[in-house]
């Protein structure tokens, strides 16, 4: 049925049993999810029920490409992963850049199902068609970058493209990442933990095979335009050049820079931070993902004062808000050097940032003291701390150890009131953003699939000034209010369009920064390059496209329906629902989410008072597997 | 006897050459039937490989089949895949690695500066140079650069410095 874009074949592998299997990719989970995320949310759906562990063998840790990936269509670098998540008890997975995804593909693979526990530590080894579990004992204990660079040397092979832990993977840190090509990570919801759970140090992959798409003169000549509109977009240019640290100006500017735990969206030092003084003074190196023409990472080195000598790929916008202006910290050599840390320990900067920061909130409200946490100085932009917390927290040492816990469970732990000032939303902690001051956010965050997410739905162009694409997206009817940060009204519309295309980049797999920011491609690209590389014609309609979407989105809200998620779980931080933001520009603002939410589960076709998605709904998108297991376990 | 060069500190590593590469020869995607190759050296050195087509090709010096020959008029070097026994000396023999082996039809495979890769570089800086504009190409602005992020450690001694200098 697919004539190019997959490669046809899924490898199963059981490390309880030390058992390696290949599998066909079906045709009927190609043409309903089309690849990536869409696979992981029915293989998670179907293989991991409510009553599996996370950090038990019998979780799954999926590692999915689309059909996209590893072809010559822009940002098309990418592989996701995928399992129930040890830090939300939910469904969790992370996308991430860099080189492996293609990889996977040259090596004659779409999907890894990694499934059981080994005795000892291994780590997968794949060169096409050899496909071994190794063993991993001398790697244990080492860093991803020690790790990455011992596979390749012991390999002979410099190219071979590794998927690693470090040590806070190794000791179930619950936020704990997976790191790729050193510095790309799969940041979010603990996936690390979950590799750490089954004893596997790495995944090693080495592909000397092709990919293929449908009709390769015409994919050629579409992929040559993609990147000539990135090309010549001033802000990819700007992007080229910056990197996402260009949010940190444009935050500050509409007063939605978090800062010191989300309690105002105003940094008085941001320049410190900003993208001009990154590149003025510590840029060193641009670089790029496989296939980009965008090359938003950017290298930095630190020379002058306590961190110099620090080299790394560096943060991007969110390292620059977890680390610094949440933490109200503007010093950028520990910012790069935390960054370089959690990259070396595996841990994911956005929850250990915001853990940190909550923590220091506390200290500051009295609810810790000094006593309490090992005579540590949680102030404010103390530096020092944060750089000295990241081993702690990935060997689980002294304090590091309530600190590997992520901020529901310290909260839980502390008690005296402690949750509230806890920034997580279905114990994921949040991203960069405030929906005080970016309604639509504060939507996404309380209702998206992972938690307090800000890649599943976040609409830039309601924000930043994009009125025309805006227009686009949504309509000229929904001007002015959608690009009214301030305002309800349209967001939960704009939230469900957006969530749903962006399930259909999710399943390609396309970068979020062709999408979102800078918003260059939107489902109508997605609906000419698809049928054109795997030859499915039904892929060419955006309805067909708009309704996989929406069955992706669905589904993973009913993975999560079946661990016990309702509408009283999507909900936000006291803070932003009765906290007026501070200062700023949107100084006085809350978010009245409810208003949202009503119009949200309208418009998805779930149920308001319980958020379960309705029998009429999954009956329109195909989903009759969930009914019958809802009816079974009495959920509809 | 031009080649193909981009500056280390200006390539992202994004290896679109490389694909550009084996779609224009090949038809397919597929790095390894490229003529050229992009090294990515951690943490922040990304080169691409490809032949420089030397005034006296050690390739061809090795080669025992004589398929190798630098052609007169362009000063390229070429391999001859009917003579081409696929004995890997050449591959060898390169102090570049810039010979690579076609994984099906198993023949040496070089970059003949056919320019297809330069078209589509992302930045624009992959370029076909020979070894004087090489020479003459902005020194200045490259070793600064290579001195201020690599080799900061290396510190002239004070009384080496000249009166005038900065």
């Amino acid at each position: 049925m697919y004539k190019g874009g997959y490669k046809g074949k899924i490898l199963r592998v059981n490390l309880s049993k030390n058992e390696i299997k290949i599998e066909p990719l079906s045709k009927e989970l190609v043409r309903n999810y089309i690849g990536g995320s869409g696979f992981a949310a029915k293989i998670l759906y179907d293989e991991v029920g409510p009553e599996i562990d996370p950090l038990s063998p019998d979780n799954e840790l999926i590692l999915a490409t689309g059909p996209l990936t590893g072809t010559l269509w822009p940002t098309t670098g990418r592989i996701m992963f995928a399992s129930k998540s040890p830090l939300t008890e939910i469904g969790g997975e992370s996308h991430v850049g860099g080189f492996l995804g293609p990889e996977l593909k040259f090596a004659g693979y779409d999907m890894i199902i990694v499934k059981g526990k080994a005795k000892s530590p291994v780590y997968l080894y794949i060169e096409d068609d050899i496909v071994e579990l190794r063993d991993a004992k001398h790697l244990w204990g080492s860093d991803t970058h020690e790790t990455t660079k011992i596979i390749q040397e012991e390999n002979g092979d410099p190219e071979i493209q590794v998927a690693a832990i470090g040590p806070a993977g190794e000791n179930l840190v619950l936020y704990a990442c997976i790191i790729i090509n050193l510095a790309r990570a799969a940041g979010r919801t603990g996936m690390g933990a979950v590799m750490g759970s089954k004893n596997l140090k790495a995944i090693a992959v080495r592909g000397t095979g092709t990919v293929e798409v449908a009709d390769f003169e015409k994919f050629m000549e579409l992929a040559e335009e993609a990147h000539e509109r990135i090309d010549k977009n001033p802000q990819a240019r700007e992007m080229t050049k910056y990197g996402t640290p260009l949010l940190v100006a444009y935050k500050q500017e509409i007063g939605e820079l978090p800062t010191r735990n989300h309690q105002t969206g105003v940094f008085n030092e941001w320049e410190k931070l900003s993208a001009e003084t990154l590149r003025e003074n510590y840029w060193v190196k641009t670089r790029a993902c496989f296939g980009c023409s965008i090359a938003c990472k950017k290298a930095f080195k630190v020379t002058e004062g306590p961190y110099a000598g620090t080299f790394s790929e560096g943060p991007e916008y969110e390292g620059l808000y977890a680390f610094g202006t949440n933490c109200g910290n503007p010093d950028f050599g520990s910012i790069l050097k935390a960054n370089l840390l959690c990259n070396k320990y595996g841990i994911d900067i956005i929850s250990a940032g915001a853990t940190i920061a909550f923590m220091m909130e506390l200290y500051e409200k009295g609810i810790i003291s000094r006593e309490d946490v090992e005579g540590l100085n949680f102030t404010w932009g103390n530096h020092e701390l944060i750089v000295e917390l990241l081993p702690k927290i990935a060997h689980r040492e002294g304090i590091g150890n309530l600190l590997a816990e992520g901020t529901y469970r310290i909260a839980k732990k502390i008690g005296k009131n402690a949750e509230k000032y806890a920034i997580q939303v279905k114990k994921l902690e949040m991203s960069g953003q405030d929906g005080r001051t970016h309604r639509s956010i504060a939507l996404g965050h309380a209702t998206a699939a992972r938690g307090a997410d800000h890649l599943r739905s976040l609409i830039t162009v309601d924000q930043l000034g994009y009125e025309e694409i805006a227009k686009q997206r949504f309509g000229e009817d929904k001007l002015p209010e959608i690009c009214n940060p301030y305002t309800e009204k349209y967001k939960a519309y704009a939230t469900k369009i957006t969530e749903d295309v962006y399930a259909i980049r999710d399943a390609l797999i396309v970068c979020w920064y062709s999408c979102a920011w800078p918003p260059i491609f939107w489902i109508e690209d997605f609906a000419q390059i698809l049928p054109i590389a795997t030859g499915i014609k039904e892929f060419g309609s955006i309805e067909e496209l708009y309704k996989i979407g929406e069955r992706q989105v669905t589904l993973k809200r009913a993975f999560n329906v079946r661990e016990g998620i309702r509408r009283k779980d999507d909900t936000l931080p006291e803070r932003f629902l009765k906290e007026p933001m501070p200062e700023g520009p949107g100084r006085g603002q809350v978010v009245n989410l409810d208003v949202m939410l009503d119009e949200y589960y309208e418009l998805r076709g779930w149920n308001k008072e319980t958020g379960i998605p309705t029998k009429e709904k999954l009956k329109e998108l195909g989903l009759n597997f969930v009914i019958n297991d809802f009816e079974k376990r009495g959920i509809l | 006897m031009k080649f193909l060069y981009i500056d280390p500190l200006e390539c992202t590593g994004c290896r679109i050459c490389e694909m550009v590469c084996s779609f224009h020869w090949e038809k397919v995607l597929n790095p390894r039937k490229s003529r050229l190759r992009v090294m990515r050296v951690e943490a922040g050195l990304d080169m691409v490989i490809a032949c420089r087509n030397c005034a006296k090709p050690k390739c061809m010096e090795v080669c025992p089949e004589n398929a190798i020959r630098k052609v007169e008029s362009t000063g390229l070097v070429v391999v001859d895949e009917k003579k081409c026994t696929g004995c890997t000396a050449c591959i060898e023999a390169c102090p570049f690695g810039a010979i690579y082996m076609h994984p099906d039809k198993n023949v040496a495979i070089k970059c003949v500066l056919c320019g297809t890769c330069v078209k589509y570089c992302p930045v624009g800086t992959l370029r076909i140079i020979s070894p004087e504009e090489l020479a003459q190409y902005n020194t200045a602005r490259y070793i600064k650069k290579i001195k201020a992020t690599f080799l900061e450690d290396l510190k002239i001694p004070e009384d080496a410095k000249r009166e005038g200098d900065p």
